[in-house]
């Protein structure tokens, strides 16, 4: 990727098309919030096929994943259940089915898999408290693969450990980004970052594409620095009906909707015909929330102003040379300072040899 | 007389007065947030709030939608993310308490958030083992609040260690922090401790209205209960008005709250609304 002068900008349906494969290993980046709604119904569009998911805190993103026939296996810490004991989930009615695997970890073990991945380890140890839960001990596809036990060589005592993942693309909703890709994400840090850094291929799609210079004023907040990213998308409410942290919060009503909808895998599939199949973008979408329920839900819920205090990044001086044009430490003018290099025989004409 | 209250809120009430000033608490969504804001609002203004998502040190203005919803506060202490959360915070012994809620409970407190009926394959699925089983096994004592679930002779499936095999197996096997443990459990009909040596939850106080037969008869074992059960603590109007202020919607049993967002729900499906078009 890089030395090439590449043009990251593009549609959501071309990052798509272009970067997420069927097969592929797939982690939704965002960590319960900002969930890049506008990809996963993308990548239902495009029947991406066989995919293995890796979600953390799966609610409809999930769901909507195996509704919609793209994905072989979960490996999940948490998913969303519709309707308590009488509703249901499409991940359960999936894996009970035989349809889909799923493997269960926890937030910690799940995490550490990411970070692992991300820093170029093949495991990473996890607390020894996990040894007693069944998330230890009951193992789906994953099998003998899922933890492993090694001895510290320094106190002698049993480590758990995971394997590091690391996914063929992770696909993310932030909320800015420049034309390079550096992507800045506030808010529930969760674990977002160590998503896109494990991924192999990493796709941001963001509500605003901003210069760089706001990018290099505010470097505290990238996740992910641009020479990791292959695609950029700029898309408005992209996250809908999750929340986004300075944006806008979630859309109650709606997300009611849809796990009202859930209880039943029919409920579920008419709701993804009307939001997900007929309409073929995400500006398609908020239109037709628009035309249903007007603007004023969506309006209701823009967020309000809390502004960061600013910091200060700036120095005393942005070159050796002060206002005068006088050098600084020697205050000498560039003209005295080359009479220097003269005086003193410094200079040398290359093309003069012996 | 005492101010009254729903039971929702007398639950709320209970656990945040478990809550001590100075202590760094980690928060499970629901009733779990709601108390230990009422804490910090009442006694405990110093105690630090905390969730697994990474949101260190926070004072929820509106309740929560779940653990990493920032929107409910106005800006918080610290930033970290969830690994290091789960690491430098919890594993090296900074939780005083965790508050989670939970799905099937034992007889020493161990936990299943996970399946119930069945394998993983067959079970009904609940939510899953979320961040539980890392913060019960190193905060210092954990609350479990149990809103819906069942007591249990065998959990289906382990989620999270409570006491193993009671007395202590816990502390004698080495993976948790020593002397850790739950230390307080609530349901909508009692308080449960965990007793000291043996570390079997008996029944402390009862909700008042309740029936303690009817709680008895719940438990498939012989429930030890408290002699004399302590009288459930009295409510004040100070902590009665700010779970009114803060979270009027956890005040009433998730029935009415469905009943009234269903309601909302089919006004909004329903379409436009009269002058309210866009």
């Amino acid at each position: 990727m890089s030395g090439e002068n590449q043009n990251k900008v593009m549609t959501t349906q071309e990052a798509i098309r272009r970067f997420v494969n069927d097969g592929d290993h797939v982690v939704i980046g965002n960590y319960t919030v900002g969930t890049c709604y506008n990809q996963i119904t993308e990548i239902i569009r495009q029947r991406k096929k066989g995919l293995t998911i890796y979600s953390q805190s799966g609610v409809f993103d999930v769901e909507m994943l195996i509704a919609g026939e793209c994905v072989s296996r979960v490996i999940t810490t948490y998913c969303i259940r519709s309707g308590g004991r009488a509703g249901g989930s499409m991940l359960e009615r999936y894996q009970r089915a035989g349809k889909i695997e799923v493997e269960d970890y926890s937030n910690f073990t799940y995490n550490a898999r990411l970070t692992a991945g991300a820093q170029g380890y093949s495991f990473m140890p996890v607390l020894p408290g996990i040894m007693a839960s069944d998330v230890f001990k009951v193992r789906d596809f994953m099998g003998d693969g899922k933890f492993g036990v090694v001895k510290c060589p320094f106190t002698g005592r049993d480590v758990p450990v995971v394997p590091a993942a690391n996914p063929d693309v992770c696909v993310v909703h932030v909320q800015r980004a420049d034309k390079f890709g550096n992507a800045q994400y506030w808010g529930a840090l969760g674990s977002v970052s160590w998503a896109c850094l494990a991924s192999k291929r990493v796709v941001v799609s963001c509500e605003e594409i901003v210069d760089h210079e706001i990018i290099k004023s505010s470097p505290q907040y990238t996740i992910v620095p641009g020479f990791r990213v292959n695609a950029v998308i700029e898309e408005p409410r992209g996250a809908h009906p999750a929340e986004l942290s300075g944006y806008y919060n979630l859309d109650i009503l709606f997300w009611a909707m849809m796990d009202l909808s859930n209880r039943t895998e029919q409920g579920f599939r008419a709701w993804m015909k009307e939001w997900v199949y007929d309409l073929p973008s995400r500006a398609a979408y908020l239109e037709h929330y628009i035309e249903r329920f007007g603007k004023e839900p969506l309006d209701r819920i823009k967020a309000r102003p809390y502004y960061s205090a600013p910091v200060n990044y700036g120095s005393a001086f942005t070159s050796m040379w002060d206002d005068e044009g006088k050098m600084l430490l020697f205050e000498m003018t560039r003209e005295e300072f080359e009479k220097l290099l003269e005086e003193r025989g410094l200079l040398i004409d290359v093309s003069k040899s012996d | 007389m005492s101010p009254r209250a729903t039971k929702e809120e007398l639950m709320i009430i209970a656990v945040a007065r478990e809550i001590k000033d100075y202590e760094r608490v980690l928060l499970g969504v629901g009733l779990p947030t709601t108390a230990g804001s009422l804490a910090k609002a009442t006694h405990a203004p110093n105690v630090v709030l905390m969730t697994e998502a990474g949101v260190i040190d926070f004072k929820p203005l509106v309740p929560p939608n779940h653990i990493a919803d920032v929107m409910c506060l106005r800006g918080y202490s610290y930033a970290l993310d969830l690994f290091n959360t789960f690491t430098t915070i919890n594993y090296r012994g900074f939780v005083d308490k965790a508050i989670l809620g939970i799905g099937q409970v034992d007889r020493y407190g161990n936990i299943n958030t996970s399946f119930v009926g069945g394998t993983p394959k067959t079970g009904m699925r609940l939510t899953g083992a979320g961040g539980a089983p890392d913060f019960v096994s190193y905060a210092k004592e954990t609350i479990l609040t149990l809103k819906g679930g069942e007591f249990v002779n065998k959990l289906d499936y382990f989620t999270s260690p409570g006491y193993l095999g009671g007395w202590d197996e816990r502390d004698r096997c080495g993976l948790f922090a020593m002397g850790s443990g739950p230390s307080m459990m609530i349901s909508p009909e009692a308080i449960f401790r965990f007793d000291k040596k043996t570390k079997e939850v008996y029944l402390e106080s009862l909700l008042p209205g309740v029936d303690l037969n009817k709680v008895m008869s719940k438990v498939p074992w012989d429930l030890q209960v408290a002699i004399p059960l302590k009288p459930f603590p009295i409510p004040s109007e100070e902590e009665i008005n700010y779970i009114r202020t803060f979270a009027p919607q956890h005040c009433v049993p998730r029935q009415i709250m469905n009943e009234l967002a269903v309601k909302k729900l089919l006004e909004f499906a329903g379409g436009k609304r009269k002058g309210k078009s866009g």
